[in-house]
């Protein structure tokens, strides 16, 4: 009995160490929390991550892959860095990475993307975003480039489109006038779809004021910056949507509450002909708020003045302030797996597949995305890899590719306390937009003078 | 020690256990934060940790921001309509219930059912109301007697008064509550007694009724002005402080320094700024309360 007893207690030790290996083999897995996986709504893309994760899992078996979906949020950012418990890669919009680093929230990356050589491979205006004191924090997801969104059925109704059914639309912004003019009139829809209620506004209309030659924010080169938001030039562009709305009416009911979500939300039902939007967010006019693909369209941003420009930024990956090298480095390697990153391999290729098939399968357009990475290569390897996917007619989408091609288009966002002076000029807006009367020189020297105040006291006024 | 002092530090002893848990909490909940909000507004930090002592630079780069002035008139303006708007309509609803002989439960309930909605969801229902345009529910009620659509929120004038009246009508039904219960505490001999020597109604109210409710009037008055003070997503939700800071609070200032620029310590001084101002309201209502009661 007793020897029973013995042979007994030496199993289970023997079993309970065994078990001790494999957890401890287990424990020495590296953990990739990827904060960056879709929802459980999002079936589609959950289906493409599967193909991301087993490719991955082949190639790097020491890494445990751990879905972690986060939705980046004000609200949530905070407690979750302060805790610790930020997964692995987190997806901030692009105007969160400067305040992210500020707080220490998210760790370099420099080391890590020099050895890769991927440095030097990002698209420059997309490191700047990313990058402070010579440190890069993060890469890129992908880029964009302001267009406006359009409702071509808007455009038909008014007998605004050529024999193959793509519409004929404003190349300049004294044509937004005419044209939107025959569109409110034929239809009853609003022409332009001007947002005021936050500092996307002041975002948006910055775009317009280059048009009009206006420069926002002067970079001094020494790292300090002046306001110029009083500029003859500022003030045409701010008196043009005071026209539009007082003078012609073609603005929709009340852009003081419009924001980034409802002008997609307007265009796609009609009460807008168009919306200032970025070609990496089609998806949120056809497949969230429902325009049928063949009614919509992308179209450059209309001339004004002083030139064509088109607002240049992007969406990013960024990585916990506690993500050890291991862990980053995986998340890297989890990058060619899911087509975002820029070594073209077989690897690469099968993630941009998978991705442009999620695409299609959503039924949002499926066109070229805008080239976070720079290199032919890389340009070259996504045309192919999507073509069999093209869902679209790319007569409605050719011109925006062309004009944001053409050199002196794409224009960084304005330097300095970019927020900040959105916030300013979303007011001037607001107040033009709700006073017809309004003293728009008056307004906008407000303005400058409150911008510069707050350059002065970030040190890094002039 | 005589027997009675030695009662009197036992009662003592018990009573300071008895409070003890109450104590650990408050220390833990209330006074270490508000202790740690000051110290962090005269230091700069990266997130929430200290790096620098800077003394009082945060309050004064407070003075450079262009919202502080308009944030601080905005939130008395708040104050001064939800008293305007809101004061009254509590009392009012508490009297006519109690003074309805029939559906009291049903109408008691009724008023407080506002109150049981989620806050953002009351915010999402009114603003369907307030659309501009077409779309609008008061603007499509206005198209039937022929008036043109209004801008409501967008109007300048009109946004911080719309605001305080969605909130008086989320909130103003469990103040409602509160006065009833006062008006319930009243000597019923005392009301009777009016009724047998020929009050009316309205003369029970003001010579019975509401000189009873003083000072559950007062103290009602006091958190009013201490909630509405601290007004912060009605304006985040309806209007994002707009147009041209018209409904911005000071409440917002701190939520956009804290979650909008990540600048924790400018949040902390202004959140000391609105707790003396907040303390000095309570002291005034003190120094007056008081020398009511001794006239």
């Amino acid at each position: 009995m007793k020897k029973l007893i013995c042979l007994l207690l030496a199993l289970t030790m023997v079993l309970g160490a065994t078990t001790i290996v494999t957890a401890a083999e287990a424990d020495e897995k590296i953990q990739l929390t990827l904060g960056n996986y879709p929802p459980d709504t999002d079936e589609a893309m959950i289906a493409a991550f599967d193909v991301y994760i087993e490719n991955f899992s082949k190639k790097r078996p020491d890494v445990e892959v751990v879905p972690a979906h986060y939705f980046y949020a004000l609200d949530t950012i905070v407690p979750m860095a302060e805790a610790g418990t930020l997964p692995v890669i987190i997806e901030p919009w692009y105007t969160e990475p400067q305040k992210l680093i500020e707080a220490g929230y998210v760790r370099s990356i420099t080391e890590l993307l020099k050895e890769r050589g991927w440095d030097e491979m990002i698209n420059p205006s997309i490191r700047d975003l990313l990058s402070k004191d010579g440190e890069i924090y993060g890469i890129p997801r992908d880029a964009y480039a302001l267009g406006m969104h359009v409702n071509v059925d808007l455009f038909e109704q008014a007998g605004l489109v050529d024999e193959n059914g793509v519409p004929m639309y404003p190349k300049t912004w004294d044509e937004l006038v005419t044209v939107g003019t025959q569109i409110k009139d034929a239809t009853g829809s609003a022409a332009l779809c001007l947002l005021a209620q936050d500092n996307a506004g002041g975002w948006h209309w910055s775009n317009i004021a280059w048009g009009f030659g206006a420069t926002l924010s002067v970079d001094n080169g020494d790292g300090t910056f002046t306001a110029n938001l009083d500029s003859p030039e500022a003030i045409d562009a701010m008196e043009y949507i005071r026209d539009l709305k007082w003078e012609h009416d073609l603005l929709t009911a009340d852009p003081l509450t419009e924001n980034w979500g409802t002008g997609f939300t307007q265009v796609a039902v009609g009460n807008a002909a168009m919306y200032i939007g970025a070609n990496d967010a089609l998806n949120q006019t056809t497949v969230v708020n429902g325009l049928p693909l063949e009614d919509f369209a992308l179209i450059p941003v209309p001339a004004g003045p002083g030139g064509q420009y088109s607002l240049n930024g992007g969406t990013v990956y960024m990585f916990a302030a506690n993500a050890t090298d291991e862990q980053v480095d995986a998340a890297l390697d989890f990058m060619i797996s899911m087509g975002r990153a820029p070594e073209v391999g077989a690897e690469l290729i099968e993630g941009m597949g998978a991705d442009a098939k999620s695409r299609m399968e959503n039924g949002e357009p499926v066109v070229k995305r805008f080239p976070a990475w720079v290199g032919q290569a890389y340009s070259d390897a996504e045309a192919a890899i999507i073509a069999p996917f093209l869902n679209v007619d790319m007569a409605l989408y050719q011109d925006y590719f062309d004009k944001v091609a053409e050199a002196g288009n794409l224009r960084l966002e304005e330097q300095g306390l970019t927020q900040e002076m959105y916030a300013e000029l979303t007011k001037v807006m607001q107040e033009v937009l709700t006073n017809e009367n309004a003293d728009i020189p008056a307004l906008m020297k407000t303005a400058d003078t409150n911008y510069q105040k707050l350059l002065d006291d970030a040190g890094i006024g002039q | 020690m005589p027997v009675s002092q030695k009662k009197n530090i036992n009662r003592a002893i018990s009573g300071w256990l008895i409070m003890l848990p109450t104590l650990i909490l408050f220390a833990f909940y209330v006074w270490e934060p508000l202790l740690k909000i000051i110290q962090m507004s005269l230091y700069n930090a990266q997130g929430f940790t200290l790096t620098e002592f800077v003394g009082l630079d945060n309050y004064k780069s407070l003075l450079a921001n262009p919202d502080f002035t308009i944030a601080w008139k905005n939130t008395f303006m708040y104050t001064f309509w939800s008293l305007i708007i809101g004061f009254c309509v509590p009392i009012l609803l508490a009297l006519l219930i109690t003074e309805t002989p029939v559906f009291r439960s049903l109408t008691r309930v009724a008023v407080y059912f506002p109150n049981i909605l989620p806050g953002l969801a009351v915010m999402l229902i009114w603003l369907f109301f307030f659309k501009p345009g077409n779309a609008g529910v008061l603007n499509n009620i206005l198209a039937t007697v022929g008036i043109k659509p209004l801008t409501w929120l967008s109007a300048k004038g009109w946004t911080i008064p719309l605001i305080v009246v969605t909130m008086t009508w989320r909130s103003a039904g469990s103040t409602a509550l509160i006065y009833m219960a006062g008006i319930s505490g009243i000597n019923p001999e005392q009301v009777e007694a009016a009724t047998i020597d020929g009050a009316g109604i309205i003369r029970r109210i003001f010579s019975v009724i509401l000189p009873s409710l003083t000072g559950l009037v007062k103290v009602m008055l006091i958190l009013q002005i201490i909630s509405v003070f601290q007004i912060l997503y009605e304006p985040l939700m309806m209007t994002n402080g707009g147009p041209n800071n018209a409904s911005i609070s000071i409440m917002m200032l701190v939520y956009n320094y804290a979650f909008l620029h990540f600048d924790f310590p400018k949040a902390a001084a202004v959140s000391v700024m609105i707790c003396i101002v907040l303390s000095l309201f309570t002291a005034l209502y003190f120094v007056v309360s008081g020398r009511r009661g001794k006239e």
